[in-house]
C-alpha cells in the first residue's frame, strides 16, 4: 500500500473551542489507484489532504506514504492546491520547472522535463506566457504539469477544478483521466462534485459531516478509459445515485446542526 | 508621443500666458519671465555650472537613498519573515516614523559637521522608512499557499525566501522605492538649503540666488531639481515595469 492512514484525527483550536475536523480516519490506497473523496463542505476532507501533504500535524494517528512516515512537506507527495498557487512572477515554464530548479537539477534536464510535461498538458506554445495571461483551464493544466514534473509518488488534489465553469470542468476531467492513464500516478482527489468523484475514481470515499469520518468506501467498477458520454449511462447513474443518497443524509445533518 | 503631447499641452499654455503677462507688464518685475529662466538655465547648462551642482546633489541624494533603501528593504523583508526581527523593528518603526526627519539634521550637523555625510545620513534615515514599511507589508501579503507549494516542491527555507517571498513582495517594494526616491530629492534640497560646506549643490544654488535677488537663477535651479527628479522617477518606472512585467496592471504611467 503506497498510502497508509492509520486512525488519524485532527483537532483545531478556534478561540476557546476545540473543533474536531478529522475523526479517527483510516484508509489505504494501492499504487496506481485513483481515489476520490466527497463530503459536505467543511467536513475535513481538505484537512486530510493537508495532513498527508505534511502542512498540518495530526493530533493523533500516523500516516505513511511509500513506507515513510509523514512529518513535513516533501516532493514525494505532489499537492495541487484549490487555488492552484501558481507563482505569478514566473512564466509557465518557470512554474513547471521550479521544483527541479530548487532541487538543484541540471538546466538541460529541467528544460527537457518541463517540455515533456507542457507537451502532455498541451501548453508547449504557452511556455513563455505569465499565469495572468492564461484562462482558468490553462492555469489548471500548468498546475498539473508543475506537480507532475517533480514526479511525486502520490498526487494530492484538493478540489482543483472547483473554480471552473461546468464545460471547462468536464474537459479537465477528461484531460486528467487521459494524463493519469499515461502516468499511472496514485491519486487522492478531493471534490464536492459527485459526478466528478464517480467519473474519475476507482474508489469513492464518502465523508460524514463534521467531524469528518469515512462513511462509505465504494468501488467504481466502470471500465476505463471512460468517455465523457459514460456520464449518461445507467451504470454511471447507479453509482452516482448511491453516492448521492449517502451524501444527502450528511448534508442534511450538517444543516440541522448548523441551525440547532 | 501623443500622450507626451497631451501631457505637455497645459504646462506649455500656462508658460505662454505667464510669458505674455510678463511681457505686457501685468505681472510685477520680480516674477521672472519663463524666457529669462530658460535663458539662465541654458547658460547654467552651457557653462557646466549646473552639471557640477547637480552632480554633487545627485551624489548626496543617491548615496543616502542607496543606504536607506537597501537597509529598509532588507530589514523589512527579515521582519516580515522572522518573528524576532518583527518584535524589535515593528514598534520601533511605528514610534519613530512620525518624527519629521529634517528635525534631526541639527543633531547630525553636531555629529558630522556641515558635510556630505550629515546630508547622506539624513537622507538614508528618511528613505529607510517607506522602504521598510513597504517590504514588511509586502511579505505579510504573500499568499500562504505559495509558501506551501514551494515547500511541497522541496524548497529549503532560504529558497522560499529568495524565490517566493522576495519576488512576491517586489511590487510593494518598488512602490516604497518610488516614495523613497521623491523623499531623497526633498531632503536633498532641504539639507542643502540649511547649509553646505563647499558651496555646491542645487539646493545651495537656489538659496544663493535667492539671497542675491537673482530670481531667474533661482527658478532655473528649481527647474533643474524638478527635471532631475522627473528623470529619476521615470527611470525607476522603467525598471519597475521590466521587473514587474508579470503583473499587468501596475506601474503603467
Amino acid at each position: 500500500m503506497i498510502v497508509e492512514v492509520e486512525r488519524v484525527s485532527k483537532e483545531f483550536a478556534r478561540g476557546e473551542q476545540r473543533v474536531l475536523a478529522v475523526d479517527d480516519v483510516s484508509l489505504t490506497v494501492a499504487e496506481g489507484e485513483f481515489v476520490t473523496i466527497v463530503g459536505p463542505s467543511g467536513c475535513g476532507k481538505s484537512t486530510l489532504l493537508h495532513l498527508l501533504g505534511g502542512f498540518l500535524e495530526a493530533s493523533s494517528g500516523t500516516m505513511r506514504v511509500d513506507g515513510n512516515v509523514v512529518t513535513r512537506p516533501g516532493p514525494d507527495r505532489g499537492m495541487m492546491f484549490q487555488d492552484l498557487a501558481l507563482f505569478p512572477w514566473r512564466t509557465v515554464s518557470g512554474n513547471v520547472g521550479w521544483a527541479l530548479e530548487v532541487q538543484g537539477r541540471p538546466a538541460a534536464e529541467r528544460v527537457q522535463v518541463t517540455d515533456r510535461y507542457l507537451q502532455l498538458v498541451g501548453l508547449r506554445s504557452f511556455k513563455n506566457a505569465f499565469p495572468h495571461e492564461l484562462s482558468g483551464g490553462m492555469k489548471q493544466r500548468v498546475a498539473l504539469a508543475r506537480v507532475l514534473a517533480f514526479d511525486p509518488a502520490v498526487l494530492l488534489m484538493d478540489e482543483p477544478f472547483g473554480s471552473l465553469d461546468a464545460q471547462t470542468r468536464e474537459l479537465m476531467q477528461e484531460e486528467l483521466q487521459r494524463i493519469w492513464a499515461t502516468t499511472r500516478k496514485t491519486v487522492l482527489f478531493v471534490t464536492h462534485d459527485i459526478d466528478e468523484a464517480v467519473y474519475l475514481g476507482d474508489r469513492v470515499i464518502v465523508f460524514t459531516a463534521r467531524p469528518g469520518r469515512i462513511k462509505a468506501d465504494l468501488a467504481i467498477d466502470l471500465p476505463r478509459p471512460r468517455p465523457i458520454e459514460l456520464k449518461k449511462s445507467p451504470a454511471f447513474f447507479e453509482h452516482r445515485n448511491r453516492v448521492w443518497d449517502l451524501l444527502r443524509e450528511e448534508v442534511l445533518r450538517a444543516r440541522d446542526e448548523e441551525s440547532a | 508621443m501623443r500622450r507626451a503631447a497631451e501631457g505637455l499641452a497645459i504646462p506649455v499654455a500656462v508658460l505662454a500666458v505667464w510669458e505674455a503677462l510678463s511681457a505686457t507688464g501685468v505681472l510685477p518685475r520680480y516674477v521672472s519671465r519663463p524666457s529669462a529662466v530658460g535663458a539662465e538655465l541654458s547658460q547654467l547648462v552651457g557653462s557646466g555650472d549646473v552639471v557640477q551642482h547637480a552632480a554633487v546633489s545627485l551624489y548626496r541624494s543617491m548615496a543616502g537613498l542607496a543606504i536607506g533603501a537597501l537597509s529598509g528593504v532588507v530589514l523589512g523583508l527579515l521582519s516580515g519573515s522572522i518573528r524576532a526581527f518583527a518584535v524589535f523593528f515593528d514598534p520601533l518603526v511605528s514610534f519613530t516614523n512620525p518624527v519629521p526627519k529634517i528635525a534631526i539634521l541639527p543633531v547630525l550637523i553636531v555629529w558630522f559637521g556641515i558635510t556630505d555625510t550629515s546630508k547622506i545620513v539624513l537622507i538614508a534615515i528618511t528613505t529607510f522608512y517607506p522602504c521598510f514599511i513597504a517590504a514588511y507589508a509586502g511579505v505579510r501579503q504573500v499568499q500562504p499557499a505559495w509558501i506551501w507549494a514551494a515547500r511541497n516542491m522541496g524548497a529549503r527555507a532560504d529558497q522560499v525566501f529568495r524565490k517566493v517571498i522576495v519576488p512576491a513582495a517586489s511590487p510593494h517594494i518598488l512602490g516604497g522605492l518610488r516614495i523613497a526616491l521623491a523623499l531623497a530629492f526633498i531632503l536633498m534640497f532641504a539639507s542643502e538649503a540649511i547649509g553646505t560646506a563647499h558651496r555646491a549643490g542645487l539646493g545651495y544654488l537656489v538659496i544663493f540666488a535667492e539671497s542675491g535677488g537673482r530670481h531667474d537663477l533661482m527658478l532655473a535651479a528649481i527647474t533643474a531639481i524638478g527635471l532631475l527628479g522627473f528623470a529619476a522617477d521615470r527611470l525607476l518606472l522603467l525598471v519597475a515595469r521590466r521587473v514587474l512585467r508579470w503583473q499587468p496592471e501596475v506601474f503603467r504611467a
